[in-house]
């Protein structure tokens, strides 16, 4: 149906729309309008994908000057799920509006591991060695040398001894002669079908599709492209200001901002990077006799400058390593005199290694602002805060003339640099943080030197002052207005859309205590309490009689789900478990856990039942759907709060405080809840789907925890299933579970589908004239140079 | 309950169904979860007291609940009218008797609730369709025991049953599937071939993988139902779905009980299940043996037609000759199946029908201004609610319509 919204034609591909996808619209159409950033919770299930797709389309066809879709979601999979939904748009539009005004590039960009068709590089599995070997292909120096080779009529013989049918890439050759001709003509394109497109054309389609971003109306990608520094320079730096930026499933948004500025050291990786300093100095003394010029060259562009002369400038496949440090923060001067020159930069880096040896070989905890470590720094090893700012770029430079393309070999030492870089860069917002050994096993030295972010905001402010609108979206944001706070921005519209139901399909219930009465927590002083760990036990008993096929369990750790599965072995209650279902478990290993995940399916589909014993904040609790008859109850053993004497979380928790007035307890607890709601939120993934919500602990009875839940879990928790006991829960277990087994009709009812009548209905009501004409859509004038 | 049904004529208080409905929702939703447990045998609440004559009667809109519900029911046995049905069947009804059939959610537990109703079922199955044929499969302890092999007697089975009530173990979906598909096997082409499930576990503990016994099932055209105690399990699901059987799962014993009743008539056939063909009967005589006759076995009271050995009740199968049994009024009683009573209309009073005396045309009582009544659309007569009934789930004919035709 097409309908109008507040004056703009909105096309959305389906023939019902639900009230809070039109409310999802209205609350982007209005942020658009003010130009300006959003952040909004809206349910799983609910078809946020569709709504977010339709209007933004919509947006563009209306306004030609507005910019890029650029989506950013977590996981391939999403990606191509969005790319999915994008094509079904598309074919409605143009059913509706023709075919001119639907025309439109969309594209999918991923990483070469995912993207390449040349069947030498792909086989390589990893992701490291694809890149590394694509880079060996196709870095400009390397097919230089070939050219000359070529030219000097002697490849054959030298090609054998390369291995193979020659060091090039054919695909990123035929890509590079094509020139200004390879563009993709307007279409939806997945990642399957660049591959598919670049096999027919000969092209390379990562490269083409890197290409084509600046081109196309909708982009899809990964976070990493707009968040990380040092991959953002590389794929998005290229976007106009128009754009309208969406991050999906962004709950943990600031959790990916911090990561991406945040660098460890181990002793293992000092070992590697003093390795790879020898093995520099032998090129640079092979480059030295054999090839100066370059050396010299390189040389004099450092003394104008790094920016200016383009050392950064993008090429082939030689994008070997892009600064960590956001590039408004690079200062456009000139690099210092002492690391000019090869050698001297070595020297420097040989001995801010050593100094760095030097600190991780300390007894005690440390801990420090950058500067004081600037300062400790400059004392004892001679290396000033300014050397160190430029040591990232500096050795990319250095790299690249000493035209290197084995990057593994260097990962270590790029790491120490990139380290450098960053505490010579900021001096607020980090801290240093030295362990010298593992909190757990105080007896065995494992020193980690961390240079941990604690402001969640640098890494997306650039991104927010950049871009027209942001906006972030996720089923689990709240409580949303703390969002912003974090992140640093000022959104037009923050709302949390509430999911109407045609049945109570979740029943979320709080357990706060067993059937004797004892109340249950995983508080410190309570979680190794033999009684609690009973009744946590008898929970699932009950739970494993009432509910049919797959149950999922989190703990609050690792630790704790150890600890808590040997006393129940001991204890006879995963026997008692195991008459009804079989139990899996997650662990640290992510092959073990694949396997047991899926066996644990297979469990499912068979009838047998199954029980999934997982983490908090794990991987499964992240990106693993337990949807249908995967997941008919999900349990939340205890509040998931981060691990509070850990160093780095006191660290940012001080931060918080000084810096945005954030109470250390709410922020603990609000992280607690949001990775409560996230994990118990894996089991519905549609409308049509139900389960079994259960939070075991007595503080989820307390109104501040409850009330950080986000809305749509909140309004089902109504007074009868709070403050359960063990056999009131199960009492309401079952009779969910029967409720919900009756057949049901997803279709009559109309209170939460509206259809074309009742929409439009709406916009009459709303001051709004009938349909409006769809304007065209703005095609880069390359590609539609190229479509007849 | 003789009380409550003499008061299906008796005068109600009558207030806005609509008000009430509202309202009774707003109660139920207040309930408080150790309330709901006893939600459904709260029975109690559904009695008042008359007025006038001190009896206790169904409360009016309880009574009018009940009706609907009933109507409803009739309406939807008659609208697989004309479609095919196997007059034929062959059932095997497994009976879940694993660990979770003694849990204690209805009263006193499940398996006596689940017995009772298989017995009924049963009954109910052999008086709707003499001609067909049932066996009673149990699966206990991981494993399938067949307790009764396929036969026409009703009351051999609900003793066997009687005898086997007790629960343990784990329920085996592979291997009751197939113990029934493997001797339902063997049956002719003409017979529909059904299984009904009565499950009461969660789960099913299988020796292999349950998917390819199902994928045999289905290729077998055996039409599998289920009816689930507690709750939706995928497999089973699937299993009902895979081979056009249906699915339900009981909200309570009295839901339970008209799940499992829903299946005593017979399911309308796939269309390409079996081809219709002749089917040799024989219609014994009944003769009283002469006191010294000598007789191997019981010596029943019929005889065969075909090579006169004596059998003991109809319908059933000859000893000797394996020809099949039955009598004239077991054909008739399957009969209406294919030709049910349409569905009388609901009776509604206009302003100038409000003021006359109506009386059903069937028992000759006045229906009072407030109890519902239906009109048969053929013949035009009114009647009462009772009497709808009788005539829809009983009489299967509309006595009006008969005597028109018979004049």
């Amino acid at each position: 149906m097409d309908f109008n919204l507040e004056g703009l034609r909105v096309f959305f591909p389906y023939p019902q729309i639900y009230p809070e996808q039109l409310a999802m619209m209205t609350e982007f159409k209005r942020s658009l309008d003010a130009r300006g950033h959003g952040a909004i919770e809206m349910p799983t299930g609910t078809g946020k994908t569709i709504t977010v797709l339709s209007l933004c389309v919509s947006y563009q066809i209306a306004h030609p000057e507005c910019g890029k879709l650029i989506y950013c979601t977590r996981t391939v999979p999403e990606m191509e799920k969005v790319l999915a939904e994008c094509r079904t748009l598309e074919r409605f539009i143009a059913a509706r509006a023709g075919e001119d005004v639907a025309a439109m590039l969309a594209l999918g960009l991923s990483s070469r591991k995912n993207m390449c068709v040349n069947p030498r590089v792909v086989d390589e599995g990893s992701r490291e060695s694809v890149d590394g070997k694509c880079r060996r292909l196709t870095a400009s120096w390397v097919r230089e040398k070939r050219l000359e080779r070529e030219a000097r009529g002697a490849s054959e013989n030298e090609n054998v001894e390369d291995g193979g049918e020659g060091n090039c890439c054919e695909f990123f050759e035929d890509f590079e002669s094509a020139g200004e001709k390879a563009v993709l003509p307007p279409g939806v394109y997945t990642l399957h079908d660049l591959r598919a497109f670049g096999r027919t054309k000969k092209w390379c389609p990562y490269f083409l599709a890197r290409n084509m971003i600046s081109f196309a109306n909708v982009v899809v990608y990964n976070y990493q492209y707009m968040l990380d520094p040092k991959v953002a320079s590389l794929v998005s730096s290229s976007l106009e200001k128009e754009c309208i930026v969406v991050f999906d499933e962004a709950h943990n948004i600031d959790n990916v901002c911090i990561e991406a500025l945040s660098v460890n050291l181990r002793q293992q990786t000092l070992e590697n990077a003093g390795r790879s300093i020898t093995s520099l100095n032998t090129r640079i003394d092979r480059a030295k006799q054999t090839d100066e010029r370059r050396l010299r060259q390189e040389y004099e562009r450092l003394v104008n400058g790094l920016a200016q002369q383009g050392v950064l400038a993008r090429g082939g496949g030689e994008d070997v390593l892009m600064n960590p440090i956001i590039p408004d923060d690079i200062l456009r001067e000139a690099v210092p005199g002492n690391i000019r020159r090869a050698e001297h930069f070595v020297a420097v880096l040989k001995r801010f290694v050593e100094y760095l040896n030097m600190r991780l070989r300390s007894t005690q905890v440390e801990q420090e602002t950058p500067t004081a470590f600037l300062q400790h720094c400059a004392a004892n090893a001679g290396i000033d805060g300014k050397t160190l700012k430029f040591c990232y770029d500096r050795l990319t430079s250095l790299l690249k003339t000493l035209e290197v393309v084995d990057m593994d070999e260097f990962n270590a030492l790029s790491l120490v640099a990139n380290f450098a870089a960053l505490v010579g860069t900021y001096s607020n917002g980090f801290a240093l943080i030295l362990e010298p050994y593992d909190e757990r096993y105080p007896n065995i030295p494992d020193p980690v030197l961390q240079l941990a972010c604690l402001d969640a905001s640098l890494a997306i402010k650039p991104v927010f002052e950049r871009f027209q609108s942001v906006f972030i979206t996720s089923g689990t944001l709240s409580p949303i207005d703390l969002y912003p706070k974090l992140l640093g921005f000022n959104p037009v519209s923050v709302r949390s859309l509430a999911m109407t139901l045609t049945r109570d399909c979740l029943c979320p219930m709080v357990i706060t205590r067993g059937a004797d009465q004892q109340a249950v927590s995983t508080k410190f002083d309570m979680r190794d309490d033999p009684n609690v760990i009973q009744n946590y036990g008898r929970i699932l008993i009950g739970l494993a009689q009432t509910v049919p096929d797959g149950i999922v369990a989190f703990f609050v750790s690792y630790s704790y789900m150890e600890n808590i599965v040997s006393k129940w072995h001991e204890t006879g209650i995963l026997r008692e478990i195991m008459q009804h279902k079989l139990v899996f478990i997650e662990t640290t290993d992510v092959v073990e856990t694949s396997l047991a995940l899926d066996n644990y399916r297979r469990a499912c589909n068979c009838g047998r039942g199954a029980i999934f014993l997982s983490v908090a904040r794990g991987k499964v609790a992240e990106g693993i759907d337990f949807d249908r008859h995967y997941g008919r109850a999900v349990v939340m053993y205890g509040v998931p709060y981060q691990y509070t004497l850990s160093r780095i979380l006191r660290a940012r928790l001080e931060y918080l405080r000084e810096t945005f007035q954030i109470k250390e307890s709410d922020f603990l607890a609000f992280d607690a809840v949001r990775q409560a709601a996230q994990c118990v939120g894996r089991v519905i993934r549609s409308k049509k789907d139900y389960g079994l919500m259960v939070f075991a602990d007595k503080r989820y009875n307390s109104q501040d925890k409850r009330g950080k839940l986000p809305g749509w879990i909140t309004t089902h928790l109504r007074e009868e299933v709070l403050n359960l006991s063990t056999d009131m829960a199960m009492q309401v277990a079952r009779t969910f579970m029967r409720s919900m087994s009756q057949p049901f009709s997803h279709d009559e009812n109309t209170q939460s589908l509206l259809d074309q009548a009742m929409v439009d209905r709406l916009a009459v009501e709303g001051g709004w004239r009938e349909a409006l004409p769809a304007l065209s859509r703005k095609l880069a004038p390359e590609i539609t140079m190229h479509l007849s | 309950m003789t009380s409550v049904e003499a008061a299906y004529g008796a005068e109600g208080a009558n207030g806005d169904d609509d008000d009430d409905d509202v309202d009774a929702e707003d109660a139920q939703r207040a309930l408080r979860a150790w309330e709901k447990k006893y939600q459904s045998e709260r029975a109690w609440e559904d009695l008042e007291e008359d007025p006038v004559t001190g009896r206790l009667r169904v409360t009016s809109e309880a009574q009018t609940a009940k009706a609907r519900e009933r109507r409803a029911k009739m309406a939807a046995l008659a609208t697989s009218a004309g479609a095919a049905k196997g007059m034929i069947r062959f059932t095997y009804v497994v009976v879940d008797l694993s660990r979770a059939a003694n849990e204690e959610d209805f009263r006193p537990n499940r398996l006596s609730v689940v017995g009772q109703c298989a017995t009924s079922f049963i009954r109910e199955y052999f008086n709707q369709n003499p001609l067909s044929q049932l066996g009673i499969i149990v699966a206990r302890n991981g494993v399938a025991e067949r307790l009764t092999e396929l036969s026409g007697s009703p009351e051999a089975h609900a003793a066997a049953l009687r005898n086997a009530l007790d629960a343990s173990g784990d329920f085996s979906l592979q291997n009751t599937l197939n113990v029934a598909r493997t001797s339902l096997k063997s049956i002719p082409s003409y017979g529909s071939r059904e299984v009904l499930y009565i499950v009461s576990s969660l789960s099913t503990c299988d020796p292999g993988n349950v998917w390819t016994e199902i994928a045999a099932t289905k290729a077998a055209k055996v039409r599998v139902s289920v009816v689930a105690v507690a709750a939706e399990l995928h497999v089973s699901r699937r299993l009902t779905e895979e081979t056009g059987g249906t699915y339900g799962v009981s909200l309570n014993a009295d839901h339970l009980d008209d799940l499992i009743m829903a299946h005593a008539p017979p399911p309308p056939l796939p269309e390409d299940a079996t081809k219709s063909s002749l089917v040799q009967m024989g219609f014994p005589q009944k003769k009283h043996l002469s006191k010294d006759a000598l007789v191997v076995g019981t010596g029943g009271e019929y005889v065969c037609p075909r090579c006169s050995g004596r059998i003991d009740e109809l319908p059933s199968q000859c000893a000797v000759c394996r020809l099949t049994l039955v009598s004239s009024p077991h054909l008739a009683r399957s009969y209406h199946h294919l030709f049910p009573v349409a569905p009388f209309k609901e009776y509604t009073r206009d302003e100038a029908s409000a003021k006359e005396v109506l009386e059903c045309k069937a028992c000759l009582a006045l229906i009072k201004q407030t109890d519902p009544a239906s009109k048969c659309e053929q013949c035009s007569n009114v009647f009462c609610f009772a009497c709808d009934c009788y005539i829809h789930e009983k009489l299967h004919n509309c006595p009006h319509c008969t005597c028109e035709r018979e004049n």
